[in-house]
């Protein structure tokens, strides 16, 4: 104890103003093997859906049509994309928390600035992706024309769908996330500015 | 034969090394809560003021403490990992949902501790002026209250220096200030 005794008083208060919650301990313990199970629980779907995508594409190269050969590589390329995106998810469980707190909010606000990034680019490659699969349609229109033609219905099925999955990437990452983002950088920015002094008076 | 044999040895021996590394963890992370479980229950107390949170948030704080401790290689004491990590947990609640300011009255009783020892009046001006000093620790900006906390556990300079990654001399500047500006706020709520 020092000679403040100012100091020692607010001590003497501080340190009988809360116990940990009951049954702390096994409340944690419960926690950490619920999360070990999601953990392991996730990779095992993860490992599933690869290869359940794996399989399917392999289905569909064999239908031996251009359709075919094409949803085979579409599926291939989004399973080795979802696939690389958990593994760096997952190279990510790193988390700075044991750092000093300057060190850890700079991360932060470095994380979110980053994350805003990748939200406003995956909005506009979002949309170049429209763009381009139009194009694409357009330049081959007279192979694509007389399959429309042919199979109307079946084109109006994948037009909705390709809308219904457009929809969400759109709309969650320019709305809802971008929204939550901007919150949580100003919070951070706040943060660093009392770190900095600047809202001390 | 020969080979897979040794294999198997190999792999035995290697389920046995991470089987004994993992109850050594567990064992210091029993040890760590026993030791800093009121110290992490009084910190989530500035950090956030309603009962049903700050428990959840008490339980993340253990939850990320369990995270990084296979990581921990000493490079820093143990009081000073968990007092990072501890903080570094409630900024990130405060920067995610940064809820209204709880005024006094709301403060529940049932969190105030019952001290058997003292007369019943002396009791009740004890508990007021903890909820007092609580509610005014809560007014303050969440770096500053991040500082006054640590100096009320009994951290010295050095260590919330370590803890904050700033200098001592700042520390002792900005002690001084925060703690005029929280004398200020109980004058004004006496």
């Amino acid at each position: 104890m020092t000679n403040d005794r100012e100091l020692d008083t607010w001590r003497d208060q501080w340190s009988s103003v809360a116990e940990p919650p009951a049954e702390f301990q096994r409340k944690v313990q419960e926690r950490i093997k619920r999360q070990q199970r999601r953990f392991v629980l996730g990779n095992l779907l993860t490992v599933i859906a690869f290869l359940g995508l794996l399989i399917f594409a392999v289905y569909m190269r064999h239908q031996s049509s251009w359709m075919g050969t094409g949803w085979a590589t579409g599926i291939c390329v989004l399973a080795m994309v979802s696939t690389a995106y958990r593994v760096w998810i997952f190279r990510g469980m790193w988390r700075p928390q044991a750092q000093s707190t300057r060190a850890f909010v700079e991360l932060w606000h470095k994380r979110v600035t980053a994350r805003i990034r990748l939200l406003r680019i995956s909005i506009y490659v979002s949309l170049g992706w429209i763009i381009f699969c139009a194009a694409l349609t357009a330049a081959n229109w007279a192979t694509i024309g007389q399959d429309v033609k042919a199979n109307p219905k079946a084109w109006v099925v994948v037009l909705v769908a390709c809308a219904l999955m457009q929809y969400p990437v759109i709309w969650y990452g320019a709305v809802w996330l971008r929204r939550r983002k901007l919150a949580e950088l100003n919070e951070v920015k706040k943060i660093m500015d009392e770190m900095d002094g600047k809202s001390m008076s | 034969m020969n080979d897979a044999s040794s294999v198997t040895d190999r792999f035995a021996g290697l389920v046995a090394i991470v089987s004994e590394h993992r109850q050594a963890l567990e064992k210091q992370f029993a040890r760590i809560l026993s030791e800093y479980g009121a110290a992490i229950s009084r910190l989530a107390f500035s950090y956030e003021a309603v009962a049903s949170v700050r428990e959840e948030l008490v339980q993340e704080i253990a939850l990320a403490i369990w995270q990084a401790l296979a990581h921990f290689r000493g490079d820093c004491s143990e009081r000073t990992f968990v007092y990072r990590i501890a903080h570094n947990r409630g900024l990130t609640h405060v920067g995610r949902r940064r809820p209204p300011h709880q005024p006094l009255e709301e403060l529940e009783e049932s969190k105030q501790p019952v001290d058997p020892r003292p007369h019943l009046d002396e009791q009740v001006a004890r508990t007021d002026q903890q909820a007092r000093l609580m509610s005014a620790i809560q007014s303050l900006p969440v770096t500053h209250r991040q500082m006054i906390v640590l100096a009320l556990e009994g951290l010295s300079h050095a260590e919330i220096a370590e803890v904050m990654g700033i200098t001592e001399n700042n520390v002792a500047v900005r002690l001084t200030r925060i703690r005029k500006a929280l004398k200020d706020v109980l004058g004004e709520r006496t």
